[in-house]
C-alpha cells in the first residue's frame, strides 16, 4: 500500500501557519485582557498560559515548516542537525504549558480570596467614609433614640399606679417611683440618693431573708403577700412580685420589685367577715331573746301580782322586790339584744339630728365636768332634717359619749362634731375622745354582744352592739379609728332620706352580711 | 581576603582534584522520544485537571470558560494523536518514505502492516486537532475580554 504524503505535508504546513497565527492572536487577546484589569490575577494567569502555549505552538510550527522546507531544498542533513533541538524545545514547551495549567485551581482560589478581601475592604472603606461624613448626625440620631426610649420607660416607671422599687443585693433602694413614695411615706427630699433599705420597710424583718433567698435561688417571686410599714409605721398589706437582674458591667445583682397595695381589699374582707359574724350573732341573739322574753314577762307579771297582795313590811315583800328588780334587769338585756338584732319596733320620723346630739350632751355635760372632762360640740349647720328614730339615735350617742368618758376617766376632752356631705348625701357625726384608745387586738370584737374590757359588773358589753344595730337600722354605718394612747374616734354615718317621714314597723331582720361596718 | 580564601579554598581544591567517576549517566537515543511522550502524557493530565476544575467551579456556565474547556479537550485529543503518531513512527520496518521533498513524496507500507500505516497516515495530520484547540482558546479569550471582569467575577464573593 502506497499513500501520498502531499496531504500530510499540506495539512502540516497550513496547520503550522494557523497555529503561529492563532498563538500570536491569543497572546494579543491575553495582553488586552490583562490591561483591562491589571490587578486581576486570573487574567495574569491566562496571559502566562497564552505565552507558554504560543511558545509551544510557534516552536512546533517553526520546526515542522523548517522540516518541509529543508526537504524541499534538499537540505535533509541540516534538518537532521536541527531536529533534536526542535524536538527538545517542543517537549520543554508543552511541559511548561502543562505545568502552568496545573496552577489554575490555586490561582483561582487566590483570586477569590483577593476578591473577597477587596470587597470587604471596599465595604469597610465605604462604611468608614459614611461614618466619617455622618458621624455627628448618627450620634445625634442615636442620642435622640436613646432619649426617647429612656423617656418612654421613665414615663411608665413614673406614672405607674403600682409602686416599683429597685434595690441592690443588700436591699438598699436604688430607685423608686412616686407611687412607692406615696405608699411608703418616703418624702421627696429623701430621694434615691439617701440610703433607704427595703428590710427596714418590712413589718417583719425576717421576711427579707426569705425574699432574698428565693430571688437568688429562682430569680423571681410571684404575688407574695407581705406586710409593709407605711405612713407612721401603719401596716400595709401588699402583693409583691420581684425579679433578679444580673448586671453585666460590674457583675452585681439588682432586684426589681413591683408592689400592689391590697390593704383596702384586706380591710374590706375583714369588714365583710365582721358583718357576717355580727349577722350570725344577731340571728342567734334574736332567737334566744324571743324565747327568754315570754317566760321572763310571766315571771315579772306574777312577781308584781304577788307584791300587790303582800304587806310591804314583810321579809317576803323584800324578796319579791329583788326578784322583780333582777327580772327587769334581764328584760333590759333582752331588749338590748333585740335592739342589736334589729328585732325591736322602730318609729322613724322627721327630726333634727343635732337636737338629739345636743340633748345627750346637755344631759351628761355637768356630770362630766365634775371629773374635769370637757365636752364640746361643733355641729355643721348644713346638716338637714332627717328621718330618724330620735330616741334610739340618742341612745347611740349616749352610748358613745359614755364610752368616751369611761375611756378618759378623769381630765380629758370629748369632741362631738358633725358634717354634711351634700354630694353623697351623708351626715357624719364623730365622737372623739382623748382616752386610752383601743388595743388593735380588741378592735375586731368591740361590736360583739357582751364583749367588754370593763370589770365585771361595770358593763354588760351591749352598748356598742346596740348602737351598731340601731345605726344599721337607719341604713348607716358606725366606724372606729383608734390608736392606743391617743384616743378613739367613733363616726356615725347616716344617709339623708327626705322622702319618707314615718317608717313602718321594722321587720325582724338581722344585720345583713353586705352591710358595711368598719371595725378598725 | 584571607577569610574569603579560607572559605572557598577547600571547595576549589575539591573541584580541581576530582577524579573521573561513574556518577554521570549516559543518555541513549530513545530517551528523547520517551521524554517527549511523557511530556504528551503530562499535557493530557494537565488539560484533564483543567477541565475538572472548570466544571467543578461551575465556570463552564459562562461561554468564555466553556470554550476554554473545549480547547483543553482538543489539546487532549491532539496529545493522544501525536503520541500515537510518535509511537508508530518509531516502529522499525513499518513503512518506507520515498521521494521526500517532492510533490511525489509517498510512503509504502511494509507487507502486512497496512492497517498501522493507514492509522499512522491519519494521525499524522494532527493539525486537524491542534488547530481547533488553539482556535477555541482564541475564542475563549475573546469572550472573556468581551465580558471583562464579569466573566472572571462569576464566582466573585458578594
Amino acid at each position: 500500500m502506497t499513500l501520498p504524503l502531499l496531504p500530510i505535508t499540506l495539512v502540516d504546513v497550513f496547520g503550522s501557519s494557523l497555529m503561529i497565527l492563532f498563538a500570536l492572536l491569543c497572546v494579543g487577546l491575553a495582553v488586552r485582557l490583562r490591561r483591562q484589569d491589571r490587578d486581576n490575577l486570573v487574567w495574569t494567569y491566562l496571559l502566562w498560559f497564552s505565552y507558554a502555549l504560543a511558545g509551544f505552538a510557534i516552536s512546533r510550527a517553526v520546526g515542522h515548516i523548517t522540516e518541509h522546507v529543508s526537504l524541499v531544498l534538499d537540505q535533509g542533513h541540516t534538518w537532521k542537525i536541527l531536529k533534536p533541538y526542535s524536538g527538545a524545545i517542543n517537549t520543554i514547551s508543552f511541559v511548561v504549558v502543562a505545568s502552568i495549567t496545573l496552577f489554575f485551581e490555586r490561582i483561582w482560589k487566590i483570586y477569590q480570596q483577593i476578591a473577597r478581601d477587596k470587597l470587604a475592604l471596599e465595604d469597610t472603606h465605604r462604611q468608614l467614609r459614611y461614618l466619617n461624613r455622618h458621624l455627628e448626625d448618627l450620634v445625634a440620631a442615636r442620642t435622640r433614640e436613646l432619649t426617647h426610649s429612656e423617656s418612654k420607660y421613665r414615663r411608665i416607671f413614673e406614672l405607674s399606679r403600682d409602686p416599683i422599687l429597685v434595690a441592690d443585693e443588700t436591699g438598699v433602694l436604688i430607685d423608686f417611683n412616686p407611687s412607692a413614695m406615696r405608699l411608703l411615706a418616703i418624702d421627696s427630699e429623701s430621694g434615691p440618693d439617701r440610703a433607704l433599705s427595703l428590710p427596714d420597710l418590712l413589718q417583719h424583718p425576717g421576711d427579707w431573708d426569705k425574699l432574698r433567698g428565693e430571688l437568688l435561688a429562682t430569680g423571681f417571686i410571684n404575688d407574695e403577700e407581705l406586710e409593709l410599714a407605711g405612713r407612721a409605721r401603719q401596716s400595709l398589706n401588699v402583693l409583691l412580685s420581684a425579679t433578679r437582674e444580673n448586671t453585666a458591667e460590674n457583675r452585681t445583682v439588682r432586684f426589681h420589685f413591683l408592689l400592689k397595695d391590697i390593704s383596702q381589699r384586706k380591710a374590706m374582707t375583714r369588714q365583710l367577715l365582721q358583718a357576717d359574724k355580727l349577722a350570725s350573732i344577731g340571728q342567734l341573739a334574736a332567737g334566744i331573746a324571743h324565747e327568754i322574753n315570754n317566760p321572763l314577762s310571766i315571771i315579772l307579771g306574777y312577781t308584781q301580782l304577788l307584791i300587790r297582795s303582800e304587806d310591804a313590811a314583810t321579809e317576803r315583800y323584800g324578796d319579791l322586790r329583788t326578784i322583780e328588780k333582777h327580772a327587769r334587769a334581764c328584760k333590759t338585756i333582752v331588749e338590748d339584744l333585740l335592739k342589736f338584732s334589729r328585732s325591736t319596733q322602730t318609729r322613724k320620723e322627721a327630726g333634727s339630728l343635732h337636737q338629739a346630739v345636743e340633748e345627750v350632751v346637755n344631759v351628761v355635760r355637768h356630770h362630766f365636768e365634775l371629773d374635769n372632762v370637757m365636752i364640746t360640740c361643733e355641729l355643721d349647720p348644713a346638716v338637714p332634717p332627717m328621718v330618724i328614730d330620735k330616741e334610739k339615735i340618742e341612745q347611740v350617742f349616749m352610748n358613745l359619749v359614755m364610752n368616751a368618758k369611761q375611756a378618759i376617766g378623769k381630765n380629758g376632752a370629748i369632741q362631738v362634731t358633725s358634717r354634711f356631705d351634700p354630694e353623697r348625701k351623708l351626715v357624719t357625726v364623730q365622737v372623739k375622745d382623748t382616752g386610752g384608745g383601743i388595743e388593735a387586738r380588741h378592735l375586731p370584737r368591740i361590736f360583739d354582744p357582751f364583749f367588754t374590757t370593763k370589770k365585771t359588773g361595770e358593763g354588760t358589753g351591749l352598748g356598742l352592739s346596740v348602737s351598731y344595730g340601731i345605726v344599721q337600722h337607719h341604713n348607716g354605718e358606725i366606724l372606729v379609728a383608734s390608736e392606743p394612747g391617743t384616743g378613739s374616734t367613733f363616726s356615725v354615718v347616716l344617709p339623708v332620706q327626705q322622702s319618707e317621714l314615718v317608717v313602718p314597723q321594722a321587720d325582724l331582720a338581722v344585720p345583713q352580711p353586705e352591710s358595711r361596718k368598719v371595725g378598725s | 581576603m584571607v577569610r574569603w580564601l579560607i572559605r572557598w579554598l577547600p571547595t576549589v581544591w575539591l573541584l580541581v582534584s576530582a577524579q573521573p567517576a561513574a556518577a554521570a549517566q549516559v543518555h541513549a537515543a530513545p530517551e528523547g522520544l520517551y521524554a517527549h511522550q511523557i511530556g504528551h502524557l503530562i499535557f493530557i493530565v494537565a488539560m484533564g485537571i483543567l477541565i475538572y476544575w472548570l466544571r467543578h467551579r461551575r465556570l463552564t456556565h459562562h461561554q468564555g470558560w466553556r470554550r476554554l474547556q473545549y480547547a483543553a479537550l482538543f489539546f487532549i485529543l491532539w496529545n493522544a494523536d501525536a503520541g500515537l503518531a510518535h509511537f508508530l513512527e518509531s516502529r522499525p520496518g513499518l513503512f518506507t518514505s520515498l521521494d521526500l521533498g517532492t510533490w511525489q513524496a509517498r510512503l509504502t507500507a511494509a507487507p502486512g502492516r497496512e492497517v498501522p500505516v493507514a492509522i499512522y497516515y491519519l494521525v499524522k495530520m494532527d493539525h486537524l486537532l491542534c488547530v481547533p484547540a488553539i482556535v477555541f482558546l482564541y475564542l475563549a479569550l475573546r469572550e472573556l475580554l468581551r465580558d471583562g471582569q464579569s466573566a472572571a467575577g462569576e464566582e466573585r464573593p458578594r
